[in-house]
């Protein structure tokens, strides 16, 4: 920075400040060019308060105040309280300075521009900021008597009657934190927690919990919930379920499938109450569902579908949740791709009708040669009308719950994808699925007919391959498509390619008719050159002919 | 806010980047009391209203009578604030001075400092945008909360300003009305110039005026923030 003329002798204290080098006009006693363009308002002389006096002070003030510590970030409002002056002009002054590295050159930079803040703050912004709480934390409630609950304690609990994480509280006194309790006490137990015990039967919670989502203290297992011992004064739709997986801190950044599952189911009983969805979505908070399910690819046909539909699947939908089979899981796939596309299906009668066919069929009320075909040409039909993306989003779901099946099910997946992908290669699209459709039924009246009198059990397996088959359907015309939009793209490819080459053609033909006449045009002025030659040496001829008629003996040139 | 400088100019001037309406809706009915404070585009057409409001409803599941009741609240504010627009204002630098304090969920904001009404590069928006990222404040309500607070500052400033201007006119219609405007249009909110930018003073305060600019954010536990609520709810009844 700054090098006073010292004796050279003894060393100079040198304070080195790094700026860019694109910013090496910076004079401290002067004001540059750059400035004066950037920062017009202070040289314009259009108000007492802008003068470039006035700005060089800011100016100085604000580059010294980086200076004294120059790894630390110099944030605006610590230098707008210094200064006086319309904090919209000074802020303007600070990110002229910004831009051109004069400050925070050095600084440990933020992590975003403060356009999009994540819920996750670097480091560094953090340390720069103490934040104090009083009292206890959320979520921490201290009990005085430890007889109310055992409470979980690991061994080393000094602070005796202060409460560790999720302490079951059935009374609901709590005494505050003694101030003198360090950190580690209370938090060092939030991180060991081992186990939860219920607050209304006092075992252990070894599932899952569900917590009193008002208080945040109050646990109870699921077997009470199930009972309905929710304890005084506490309603069920106060709980939320948390899983045991110490994972109440995390951010649900990430989304495992399952997950992803329920939250679309929820989605679909509870439409757009974000409250039960998060709750039957454990660990994931409400705003995270919200934000996960718009990132989704038709997380936004799913919210207005949802809403549309929200009155009639629930009781479809509830009796089926209540299975963990993985063909329920299935159905809810298949129900769920039916939802996105009824986003785009006119008659909503038909999408009706699908969501009430798994149920149906599978108490086995229904017809089900009916129910098969109508399923089916419904998928089929939605596929059809529905873009490429879509169907690929609602099928990879699909896929992906088929695929936990065992392999002999996958077989016969592939078997109908081969069957369809074959089938690709007449030329018009809906005559496809409507074939697949007529093989599809064929095949599946085949399959009704089997097992028409069989237990449950055997239910699930033609239940299985029809969906199966109706899943493939789907892919299969989503292929087809996506494989005509392709031919066409590779059509309009060709057509653009020939009109180039031609037109390089036509400018080649004219390059060459242009050099042609110029050739023309050339032998032309060669040919009256020759004349005019050859007119010349004639008059040459003739004058000399003169000369020697008339005797002129000597020839004088 | 729509304020046209002059009659030459035909772009509107606004004195803020954007002109956005602070809006205050505070509706009671039914023993169901409904408080917010937000922004709105007056450029917007009229029907918007109507469907914020029932927006606005559903998503709160407040019960149907709140919505005629919103969607009123919204149009008086909005007429209100038409109704300033086209004044005349004089366009010269009028710094006055800005104070926040408000509570947001957790977050207590306290903070002064200075704004200049007439730039029309100013942005709330990008004010609050910053000082949330500098003091680090999570919650994500509280930097529209302060653009809000801001906005509402300037507006009852401009309207105040404007509405001294209507009476002075009407006063002293002839007699060198103008004059007297502009000089009085210093009031009581904006500050001197000439005191502040004096040429031999400096713009750098003194260091023990700095605590008085200096924002102070505080976060609070849940007992004090229910106990803030009470005291509010008593004093505006």
């Amino acid at each position: 920075m700054e090098m006073p003329q010292y004796d050279p002798n003894t060393k100079p204290e040198f304070e080195l400040y790094t700026i860019p080098s694109h910013s090496s006009w910076f004079r401290w006693d002067d004001i540059h060019e750059t400035e004066r363009t950037a920062l017009k308002e202070f040289f314009d002389g259009s108000s007492i308060s802008r003068t470039p006096k006035i700005y060089k002070e800011y100016r100085d003030f604000m580059i010294n105040k980086y200076r004294e510590e120059p790894s630390r970030r110099l944030t605006f409002t610590q230098v707008r309280k210094s200064l006086v002056g319309d904090v919209s002009l000074l802020h303007k002054v600070f990110r002229f300075l910004d831009e051109w590295g004069l400050i925070n050159f050095g600084a440990v930079s933020r992590g975003d521009d403060s356009d999009n803040r994540d819920s996750s703050l670097g480091d560094t912004e953090l340390k720069n900021q103490v934040k104090i709480e009083e009292g206890a934390p959320n979520g921490v409630r201290v009990v005085a008597l430890p007889n109310s609950l055992k409470p979980i304690s690991v061994p080393n609990s000094g602070a005796d009657g202060s409460g560790n994480g999720k302490v079951a509280v059935a009374g609901e006194t709590g005494v505050k934190l003694p101030p003198l309790a360090s950190y580690s006490d209370v938090f060092g137990d939030l991180v060991k927690l081992k186990g939860f015990k219920c607050g209304s039967c006092g075992e252990q919670c070894n599932s899952g919990c569900y917590e009193y989502s008002k208080q945040g203290s109050f646990v109870i297992c699921e077997k009470c919930f199930k009972n309905g011992n929710y304890g005084e004064d506490k309603s069920k739709d106060d709980f939320r379920f948390s899983d045991l997986g110490g994972n109440s801190l995390t951010h649900g950044a990430t989304w495992t499938e399952a997950e992803t599952l329920l939250l679309l189911e929820s989605v679909m009983r509870h439409g757009d109450n974000w409250e039960l969805v998060a709750q039957n979505v454990p660990t994931k908070s409400k705003l995270d569902c919200i934000s996960k399910l718009i990132e989704l690819p038709f997380g936004e046909f799913m919210m207005g579908s949802a809403h549309e539909m929200n009155s009639c699947p629930t009781g479809s939908l509830n009796s089926l949740k209540e299975g963990q089979s993985a063909s329920s899981e299935n159905q809810n796939d298949v129900k769920m791709e039916d939802q996105v596309h009824d986003q785009m299906n006119e008659s909503k009668q038909n999408g009706d009708a699908a969501t009430e066919e798994p149920p149906a069929k599978r108490k086995r009320i229904a017809p089900l040669s009916d129910g098969g075909s109508t399923l089916i040409k419904q998928v089929a039909h939605i596929s059809t009308m529905v873009g490429p993306h879509v169907t690929a989003a609602a099928a990879e779901a699909a896929v992906a719950a088929l695929c936990n099946e065992s392999s002999c099910p996958r077989e016969i997946f592939d078997g109908d994808e081969d069957y369809l992908a074959n089938g690709l290669s007449s030329p018009t699209m809906v005559s496809d699925p409507e074939r697949a459709l007529q093989v599809d039924a064929s095949k599946m009246e085949e399959n009704q007919s089997e097992t028409q009198d069989a237990s449950s059990e055997k239910n699930d397996v033609p239940l299985n391959l029809r969906i199966r088959t109706a899943t493939a359907t789907a892919l299969g015309a989503a292929a087809a498509n996506a494989k005509l939009l392709a031919d066409q793209e590779d059509r309009e490819i060709e057509h653009l390619v020939a009109i180039i080459i031609e037109t390089q053609m036509k400018k080649l033909h004219s390059k060459i008719n242009y050099f042609d006449d110029l050739e023309l045009i050339m032998e032309k002025e060669y040919n009256e050159m020759m004349q005019l030659k050859e007119c010349l040496v004639e008059e040459r001829i003739d004058v000399l002919e003169r000369a020697l008629k008339t005797g002129v003996s000597k020839w004088r040139s | 806010m729509k304020l046209p400088a002059t009659s030459s100019s035909k772009a509107p001037v606004k004195p803020t980047a954007d002109n956005l309406v602070p809006i205050r809706l505070d509706i009671e009915t039914e023993g169901q009391r409904y408080k917010d404070a937000f922004t709105w585009n007056p450029s917007d057409p009229d029907s918007e209203v109507v469907v914020f409001a029932k927006r606005t409803v559903r998503d709160l599941k407040l019960p149907p009578q709140f919505i005629t009741q919103i969607a009123q609240s919204i149009q008086t504010q909005l007429t209100e604030f038409r109704s300033y627009e086209g004044q005349d204002m004089y366009t010269a630098e009028k710094i006055v001075p800005i104070k926040l304090d408000l509570r947001v969920n957790h977050t207590l904001i306290k903070d002064h400092f200075l704004w200049d009404l007439n730039n029309y590069e100013s942005d709330p928006e990008e004010f609050a945008r910053t000082f949330c990222n500098d003091m680090g404040i999570e919650d994500p309500e509280v930097g529209p909360a302060v653009a809000f607070a801001i906005r509402e500052q300037l507006y009852e400033i401009a309207i105040q300003s404007v509405a001294s201007a209507r009476e002075i006119k009407i006063s002293k219609k002839g007699r060198r009305g103008a004059e007297h405007a502009i000089s009085s249009k210093g009031g009581g909110n904006a500050l001197d110039l000439m005191k502040l930018f004096r040429y031999n003073s400096s713009v750098v305060r003194k260091r023990k005026e700095w605590y008085v600019y200096e924002p102070i954010v505080d976060i609070l536990s849940n007992e004090e923030v229910d106990a803030l609520e009470a005291r509010e709810d008593r004093n505006t009844r």
